[in-house]
C-alpha cells in the first residue's frame, strides 16, 4: 500500500481545514449578519463623528477603508489567534496533533478560509458605506492598492498564525486578551485617522501590526492628499519583510509551543 | 419572610455568578486591566480624530470632554446591555443552566437583575479610570468638587434601569434563534449610534434623529455632561433646562420599561411554548 507524499498531505490538510470556512461563510445567517453589521455600524458611527466635526470628505474614505480592514483584524483575532484555544476546549486540538499532518497546514487552511470569509464581509462594508455616504476613490490607484491589500492580508494572517500558537499558553483570560486586542489596535493602527498623527514612536509600534502600514499605503493610493506615515515604497518593503518574518516566527513558535504544551499537558486542558 | 430570603439568596448568587462569568474566573486585577484598555483606547481614537480635524487650538477641550464623557459612561451600556443579553443565551447554550434558573425558587427577574448588577462593578471601574486618565492627560474641564453628583447619580440610576430592562427583553428575544453569538454587541452598537455618546444626534438623518430622541440614553448622556462639566458642557438640547431633560429621561425610561415588559412577556411565553429554554444550540 502506497502512502501519500508529505506534500500531498500538507496541501490536502490546507484544503480540508479551509473547506468548512468556505462552506460556512454563508451558511450560518446569524453569523453573516453580525460579521457584516458589527464593522459596518462601527464604521458608520465614526463617519458621523467626522461629519459632526465638518471634516473634509476624504476623511470619510479614511474611516470606510479602516472599517474594511477591521473585518480582517476581527477575523484574525477571533478565528485565528483564539482558534486553537477553542479547538482545545472542543477536544479537536488533540485530534489535530495526533493526525498525520502538521499544525502549520491546519493554520494555513484556517487562514485561507478566514481570509475568504472576511473578504465577503469587508466588500459588503466597503460597498454599503461608500454608497450611503457618497465616498469616492481614485481609480488610478486601485490596481496597486489591491496588490498591497493582498500583501497586507498575507502578512496579517502570518501574524495570526503566530498569535494562534502564543494564545495556547493562555487559559481563562484568553477571552479578555482577545477583547483587549481590539480598540487598542484600532488606535495604534490608525483605523480611523492618519497614523502619521500618532508620531514616529507610537506609529512605529503600531506598524508591528501589518494593517498599519498596509492601510496607510492603500489610503495614499486611493485617497489622494492623505498625509503619509512613510513613503509608499518603504511601506511595501516593510510589509514584504513582515510576511517573511511572521511566517518564520509562527513556525518556530508553533514547534516550540507544541513541545511545551505536550510537556505541560496543555493540549488537553479545558479552560473555557 | 421565607420567600424574601429565597429571593435575596437568589439575587446574591446571581450577582456572584454574573461577576465570575463576566471575568471568566480570571484574577480581578487582570480582568480590570483588560476591561479598561478598550474604553481608554476608544476615547483616545476619538481624541486623535478630533485633533486631526481641529488641531489643538484653545477652546477645544469642551468638545473633547463631550467625547470622553460619552465614551466613559458608555461602558455601562456595553456591560449592562451586551453583557446581560449575551448572558441569557450563554446560560442556555454554553452553560446549559437556563432551565435550572427557571425552575429555581428565585424569580427569573431577580436572577437577571443580579446578573445585570454584576456588570456594574466593571462598568464603574472602567468609567472612573477613563475619566481620570483623560481629564489629567487632556486637561478637561472636569472638577470633582463641582460635579453635580445628585443629578449624575439620579440620571445614571434611571438609565441603568432602562438598560437592564432593554437587555432583559433583548436577551429573551435572542433565545428565539439557535445561535446569536455577537448579537449583544450588535445591539449595543446600534444604541451607540443613536445615543449621542460620541456625536450630537442632530448629525443623524431625520428618521434616525427622531428615533434617537425617543431613547432614554440620549437624555442620560446630556445629563452626564451637564453634571460633570456644568457650563462647559456642549449641549444637545440647549433649549431644555436640567429639570426638563430629567423629566424626559424619566418619561422615556418608563416607556422603555413598559415596552421591554411587553417584549419580555411575549418572548418568554414563546420560548416556553416552543421549548426554547433548554434547546440544544450546539455551542
Amino acid at each position: 500500500m502506497s502512502h501519500p507524499s508529505a506534500l500531498r498531505i500538507f496541501l490536502k490538510t490546507i484544503v480540508a481545514r479551509s473547506y468548512p470556512r468556505f462552506v460556512a461563510a454563508n451558511r450560518n445567517r446569524t453569523w453573516l449578519i453580525t460579521e457584516t453589521l458589527l464593522p459596518l455600524i462601527g464604521t458608520i458611527a465614526m463617519i458621523y463623528v467626522y461629519r459632526a466635526l465638518h471634516a473634509p470628505s476624504r476623511y470619510l474614505g479614511f474611516v470606510v477603508l479602516g472599517g474594511v480592514l477591521l473585518a480582517f483584524w476581527q477575523n484574525v483575532i477571533w478565528a485565528m489567534a483564539t482558534q486553537f484555544f477553542w479547538d482545545r476546549s472542543g477536544g479537536n486540538l488533540e485530534l489535530f496533533v495526533m493526525s498525520p499532518t502538521s499544525l502549520s497546514a491546519i493554520l494555513l487552511g484556517m487562514a485561507l478560509g478566514g481570509a475568504y470569509v472576511s473578504l465577503t464581509r469587508s466588500v459588503a462594508v466597503l460597498l454599503i458605506a461608500s454608497i450611503l455616504f457618497g465616498v469616492s476613490y481614485s481609480v488610478a490607484g486601485l490596481l496597486p492598492a489591491i496588490g498591497i491589500f493582498v500583501l497586507t492580508i498575507s502578512a496579517l494572517y502570518c501574524l495570526g498564525m503566530l498569535l494562534a500558537s502564543l494564545f495556547l499558553f493562555y487559559q481563562r483570560e484568553v477571552w479578555h486578551l482577545a477583547d483587549a486586542m481590539q480598540e487598542p489596535i484600532y488606535f495604534l493602527s490608525g483605523f480611523y485617522f492618519p497614523v502619521r498623527t500618532l508620531g514616529a514612536f507610537v506609529g512605529g509600534i503600531g506598524s508591528l501590526v501589518p494593517l498599519t502600514l498596509g492601510l496607510d499605503a492603500i489610503r495614499q493610493l486611493v485617497l489622494p492628499g492623505t498625509p503619509a506615515f512613510i513613503s509608499l515604497g518603504w511601506e511595501v518593503l516593510a510589509i514584504v519583510v513582515q510576511v517573511a518574518v511572521y511566517a518564520f516566527l509562527s513556525q518556530v513558535s508553533l514547534r516550540f509551543l507544541e513541545r511545551r504544551a505536550r510537556q505541560d499537558a496543555r493540549l488537553i486542558l479545558r479552560s473555557t | 419572610m421565607t420567600e424574601a430570603i429565597a429571593q435575596w439568596r437568589g439575587f446574591k448568587a446571581a450577582t456572584w455568578l454574573g461577576w465570575e462569568i463576566a471575568s471568566n474566573w480570571t484574577r480581578p486585577l487582570m480582568f480590570v486591566i483588560y476591561s479598561v484598555l478598550r474604553p481608554i483606547s476608544g476615547a483616545f481614537i476619538l481624541v486623535v480624530m478630533y485633533r486631526v480635524i481641529s488641531g489643538s487650538a484653545p477652546g477645544t477641550s469642551a468638545y473633547l470632554a463631550f467625547l470622553v464623557s460619552g465614551v466613559a459612561f458608555w461602558s455601562f451600556v456595553t456591560y449592562g446591555f451586551a453583557g446581560l443579553s449575551n448572558g441569557i443565551f450563554e446560560d442556555r447554550g454554553e452553560y446549559r443552566m437556563l432551565k435550572y434558573v427557571y425552575v429555581s425558587p428565585a424569580h427569573f427577574y431577580v436572577y437577571l437583575l443580579g446578573r445585570g448588577l454584576a456588570q456594574l462593578a466593571s462598568a464603574v471601574a472602567s468609567a472612573a479610570i477613563v475619566l481620570v486618565v483623560a481629564t489629567i492627560a487632556l486637561s478637561l474641564p472636569i472638577d470633582p468638587l463641582r460635579v453635580n453628583y445628585p443629578l449624575l447619580l439620579a440620571s445614571s440610576a434611571l438609565a441603568l434601569v432602562a438598560v437592564i430592562g432593554m437587555a432583559m427583553a433583548y436577551g429573551l428575544l435572542l433565545l428565539q434563534a439557535r445561535d446569536t453569538h455577537g448579537y449583544g454587541e450588535l445591539g449595543a452598537s446600534v444604541l451607540y449610534v443613536v445615543s449621542g455618546a460620541i456625536f450630537p444626534i442632530s448629525v443623524l438623518p431625520g428618521i434616525l434623529a427622531t428615533i434617537a430622541s425617543l431613547s432614554p440614553l440620549v437624555y442620560w448622556m446630556e445629563l452626564i455632561r451637564r453634571s460633570l462639566l456644568g457650563s462647559h458642557a456642549i449641549r444637545m438640547f440647549p433649549a431644555l433646562s436640567d429639570a426638563d431633560v430629567l423629566l424626559r429621561l424619566l418619561v422615556t425610561t418608563a416607556a422603555t420599561l413598559i415596552l421591554a415588559r411587553l417584549v419580555f412577556g411575549w418572548a418568554d411565553r414563546t420560548a416556553r411554548r416552543k421549548g426554547l429554554i433548554d434547546m440544544e444550540s450546539n455551542w
